[in-house]
């Protein structure tokens, strides 16, 4: 979509490349601080980026 | 300061502290390595504050908080356990006077309860106890939390 990378997208987010990859394979659970900046980055509504799923697990769809 | 300067700096200190702990036992005075063991964690929590190229995002401090959280309350229970046997034992008065004949000198202090070294094994256990918990659940959570998960493309 942006064609950038994890490390770019977690210097620009103030986190770990770590943090990203776990964030897209659903094992880490973003503070809302953090998907906030996530979606203000990409210049898009948060519900774009992460969906809330009745178990209590948030993924990153996009 | 570098990540790995820092990291250098942790051995540094580590081996400084094995020398003294050493040295203190050779001469017999603990209250040198309890001073130099504080003194060695200020400079280390002082140095990780100049760090500037390692980054603690919310993911490793939820992993921190959480091995920290885990680590107390299992360490807490264990804790307790021993510390209730040495106050039983302070408070615990025999049943019948012992039998002093052999070795009742006048006006020497009561036997030691606890031998004091017994008392450093113990210790030794717990210190060692709370290290192997604290890595066991910090590694339990980093692999929850995805530490270890690699691209697939």
């Amino acid at each position: 979509m942006h064609d950038m990378t994890q490390e770019d997208l977690a210097q620009k987010t103030g986190v770990t490349r770590q943090t990203i990859l776990a964030i897209e394979k659903g094992k880490y659970v973003p503070s809302l601080d953090l998907a906030f900046r996530i979606a203000r980055y990409f210049d898009v509504n948060i519900e774009e980026v992460f969906t809330y799923e009745e178990e209590g697990r948030t993924i990153e769809i996009d | 300061m570098k990540k790995n300067i820092f990291y250098l700096l942790i051995g540094c200190i580590a081996l400084a502290l094995l020398a003294i702990f050493w040295y203190s036992v050779e001469i017999n005075k603990p209250l040198l390595i309890e001073i130099s063991f504080i003194l060695g964690i200020v400079i280390i929590y002082v140095a990780r504050k100049n760090v500037t190229d390692l980054i603690e995002d919310e993911r490793s401090a939820k992993i921190t908080e959480k091995a920290a959280l885990r680590t107390f309350q299992v360490f807490w229970v264990v804790f307790c356990a021993f510390s209730i046997s040495a106050v039983m034992q302070i408070l615990h008065v025999p049943s019948f006077p012992r039998n002093r004949t052999f070795e009742h000198i006048p006006n020497s202090p009561p036997p030691e309860i606890m031998p004091l070294r017994m008392m450093g094994y113990v210790q030794l256990g717990l210190l060692c106890l709370m290290i192997f918990l604290y890595v066991g659940f910090r590694l339990y959570y980093a692999r929850k939390y995805g530490d270890w998960e690699t691209d697939e493309e």
